[in-house]
């Protein structure tokens, strides 16, 4: 059947079964490649993307949940050429290493200083306690996140 | 290396008119390897390409998996070529000998050895570059090559005024030539070497643009998944697909070497299709172990054989007979797996009768012999394309992701892409051998004098040569791989490294004792392993370092000063562990419910000590802060030194909380994230690092921050506790 959709401002329409995972049709229907499969069974937060301007695992989210909304992955984080201030934030901390799971988390990091400006740590380590990261950047990434907050780190 | 030009360089003009160096790395590296390299003919592929527009290309030979390859070895290239770094764009190499890794002979990232290999040759090609294009210069405005400079990518008139680009002097360049191999320039006069700045690949990376195997896309692709036997080693009886391939978009379901493949228009299709394929599995060659056998099996191999000598120093028989006091442990560690967070995966096409393959691979070579393997093509017909890597720790050394999407390619004649879910993934790795470790230890008044460990145990090439011996000789006709395979192993230390895979960080047993027995029982029990991040040592740094502390306390002495005693000729270990034991307050009092353990161990060359603090709370282990200390000789990027260090100590301490794989009657019981668990960012602990200054060639740093956490960790919680914990994972129990 299809299924219409908007990904980053366009809208899409699309040949799936109703059941198809979003992560797919986000990843194979439209193209965008930078959401990635790492688990299947919303464990992991590699596939993170918003809906309606929340985050979801796509990899979970059948297609037809998202059927006329809105979904944002990490090509539309950043405002054209303009990178998002966390992703400037992860290249100055040199947070990726392989860097596969880093556009789960930073729609994460960003959709939590998009709700808590100025998040302590108790709310950073809540908030990116449900994306795994192989390769530990954890403290990077935590380090690039406060300096978005504009907050003093902590020892 | 008294070598001359014919033999390190060779220079020509590209076919777009600009610059081309080659470098015979295999030849130049300073190792010794233990074989003499064949020599290998010029092939076009250069390791540094500067164009008429003033490019700069340079090949990547080792891979990129966040161990930071991409932007060390192109740092070295930068750092000679007087060109920062980030105006040089890396590529991933092609298949072909002057890329294999001369340590191993093959084309592989692996060992933590990409720096250490590639240190001196690269920054030759840096300068040999530079050293052309000056004499170039020279030519042009003729003047003695000695009086012009070199800066960001320019060349400066001796008048201070004039200046030529490289692009501008790119074809006259090619056509230049080198008597010796140039100067390399002192490390005083190094402005990227050992300055800590980004990497290259970031941008990519958090833009989402970054191409890993499984973004590869190529037109009228299609999906393939395969379902393989729960059983390792069992095969396909029969199988029925007829509810399959009635369903939309399924356009074949066939039995491949490992299990039964459905290819389909989408993967959500193949995917929901193959739950729809029953199959029968022959078990008669299948997998029967348990977890718990493999140990038996373990302690009666221990008790009936005594194992290979591997190191004797002094006479241990005669030290355990005149001690005051012998002491025993045994430990016993599990199977890991590697869970990367890409999961394995490979797109193949082939037409015309060549295959092409794109794959996130730590050995492209050896995916060349697995195409070859499972198809009539032999390994000239394959080409495999490597991209960034999501993860490695050795998985993707083992090419089964390549084996499988050629077989399927190969049948479907078009181009598909196989995608292993994550219970593929986790369920049918290769994995850290379980092993067992006896240790026994003599003491005389009141002093250590005698060691002996039996490790036991299986080696991993016996299970990795079946791709590794072909790709060696990959001229050899394909009816000779099984043949290579056996003679790589009974080979071993004569055609190939010897294999010390089992016994490496306990045959170099540092500290001073005047009796060492180090032996190894060979016993393997069938179970698919491979390595993994930082391979024998990950179990051996356990077991000796547990068994240190263990004799510490035994002996009434204080864990670091127990071990720096003993230390007093090995002066790299005591200061690495002197700088971990002050980093992490050893001498200062600790937070009450606070216990603090140590542990120290070298591998891949680099030393590496730590002391962590632990606690147990609300019935978890917390790991609240490691300290380490590390000397890995000279550090090209110490940001990327100290992320290597801190990633290997979230990497231990997963395995140290919960890193166990059990096998049920063959099969694999783990499957996914809630069952085979990674660290989370609130559980990780605060990782400082001090890196010792330090002119010795580099060594590795992929690798050598996983080994001593696990024992460090385990050692604090015996601190905390007052319990020896000898089997991993360990357990959150209170005193």
């Amino acid at each position: 059947m299809a299924v219409t959709l908007t990904i980053n401002g366009q809208r899409h329409s699309v040949d799936v079964e109703d059941d198809t995972p979003l992560l797919w049709v986000i990843r194979d229907e439209v193209g965008l490649k930078g959401t990635k499969f790492g688990c299947g069974r919303a464990l992991c937060g590699a596939c993170t993307v918003y809906l309606d301007g929340s985050p979801i695992r796509s990899c979970s989210t059948p297609v037809s949940v998202a059927a006329g909304q809105s979904v944002t992955t990490i090509e539309g984080l950043s405002a054209g050429d303009t990178l998002h201030k966390l992703q400037q934030a992860w290249i100055e901390h040199g947070v990726p290493q392989c860097g596969y799971c880093q556009s789960g988390q930073l729609m994460t990091a960003a959709h939590l200083l998009s709700y808590n400006p100025t998040p302590s740590d108790a709310d950073i380590d809540a908030a990116m306690s449900g994306n795994l990261c192989r390769c530990g950047t954890y403290s990077n990434l935590v380090a690039a996140i406060k300096s978005v907050a504009g907050k003093a780190e902590e020892a | 290396m008294g070598m001359n030009r014919r033999d390190f360089l060779k220079v020509s003009a590209a076919g777009s008119g600009g610059l081309l160096l080659s470098l015979n790395l295999a030849g130049c590296s300073g190792i010794n390897k233990g074989y003499q390299e064949a020599s290998v003919s010029w092939r076009p592929d250069a390791w540094l390409e500067i164009t008429l527009e003033g490019e700069i290309f340079f090949t990547l030979a080792r891979v990129e998996m966040g161990q930071g390859t991409y932007t060390g070895l192109t740092t070295l290239i930068a750092e000679e070529l007087e060109v920062e770094p980030a105006a040089i764009q890396p590529r991933f190499a092609p298949v072909a000998n002057e890329y294999r890794n001369p340590l191993f002979k093959l084309q592989l990232t692996g060992g933590s050895t990409s720096l250490a290999t590639s240190w001196r040759p690269l920054r030759v090609a840096g300068a040999s570059a530079k050293a052309l294009l000056v004499k170039a210069a020279a030519r042009v405005w003729q003047v003695p090559a000695e009086g012009c400079r070199v800066q960001e990518g320019r060349v400066l008139h001796p008048n201070g005024r004039d200046s030529l680009a490289y692009g501008q002097l790119v074809e006259l360049a090619a056509a230049e030539s080198l008597a010796d191999e140039p100067a390399l320039k002192s490390p005083d006069q190094w402005r990227y070497i050992g300055k800590g700045r980004g990497r290259l690949d970031t941008r990519a990376k958090v833009t989402g643009a970054a191409e890993y195997g499984i973004d590869v896309e190529l037109p009228d692709m299609v999906y393939s998944v395969v379902t393989r036997p729960p059983r390792y080693g069992a095969t396909v009886a029969d199988f029925d697909a007829g509810e399959a391939l009635a369903m939309s978009g399924v356009i074949d379901v066939f039995a491949i070497e490992r299990g039964v493949a459905v290819v389909a228009d989408k993967y959500w299709r193949a995917r929901k299709a193959l739950e729809k394929v029953t199959v029968q599995w022959d078990n008669a060659e299948a997998l029967a172990v348990s977890s718990d056998s493999v140990m038996d099996f373990y302690r009666h191999a221990a008790e009936e054989d005594e194992g290979a000598k591997e190191r004797d120093d002094g006479d241990i028989s005669q030290a355990l007979a005149a001690a005051d006091q012998v002491i025993e442990a045994s430990y016993e560690q599990p199977y890991l797996a590697h869970a990367t967070l890409e999961p394995m995966n490979a797109t193949a096409v082939y037409r015309d009768g060549r295959m092409e393959v794109w794959a996130p691979t730590q050995a492209p070579d050896l995916g060349r012999i697995a195409a070859a393997r499972v198809t009539d093509l032999s390994p000239d017909e394959v080409t495999v394309h490597t991209t960034f890597l999501g993860g490695g720790f050795g998985r993707r050394l083992t090419q089964d992701f390549i084996e499988e999407a050629a077989a399927v390619a190969y049948r479907v004649r078009k181009p598909v892409k196989l995608i292993w879910s994550r219970e593929d993934d986790t369920r049918h790795d290769l994995y850290r051998p379980a092993m067992l470790h006896r240790l026994k230890a003599s003491v005389s008044g009141g002093q250590l004098t005698g060691w002996h460990h039996q490790i036991v145990g299986p080696q991993i090439m016996d299970w990795y040569v079946r791709n590794a011996a072909p790709a060696q000789y990959p001229w050899a006709p394909k009816a000779l791989y099984g043949t290579l395979a056996r003679v790589g192993v009974a080979a071993e230390g004569v055609l190939t490294p010897k294999d010390v895979s089992a016994i490496e960080g306990a045959v170099d047993y540092p500290y001073q004792v005047d009796s060492v027995e180090v032996r190894h029982t060979h016993a393997d029990p069938g179970v698919p392993v491979t390595w993994w991040r930082s391979v024998g040592h990950s179990h051996n740094g356990f077991a000796v370092e547990t068994f240190m502390d263990e004799l510490a306390h035994q002996l009434g002495k204080d864990p670091y000063q127990f071990r720096r005693e003993l230390l007093q000729h090995e002066p790299r270990h005591l200061a690495v562990l002197e700088r971990a034991a002050q980093l992490g307050n050893w001498f200062e009092p600790l937070a009450e419910g606070r216990g603090r353990g140590i542990a120290l161990h070298r591998s891949f060359g680099t030393y590496v000590a730590q002391v962590v603090e632990a606690s147990i709370e609300a019935g978890e282990i917390r790991v609240h802060r490691v300290a380490c200390a590390v000397d890995c000789g000279q550090v090209v990027n110490p940001d990327i030194v100290r992320d290597q260090v801190e990633s290997g100590v979230i990497f231990g301490i997963t395995a140290a909380l919960y890193g166990k794989i059990t096998f049920e009657d063959g099969a694999v019981q783990e499957s996914n994230f809630h069952d085979y668990p990674l660290l989370r960012a609130h559980q990780r602990p605060e990782v400082v690092v001090d890196i010792v200054e330090s002119a010795a060639a580099p060594t590795g740093i992929g690798e050598p921050g996983v080994p001593p956490v696990i024992p460090a960790l385990g050692n604090a919680l015996f601190a905390l506790t007052g319990e020896r914990q000898r089997h991993l994972p360990l357990a959150a129990r209170s005193a």
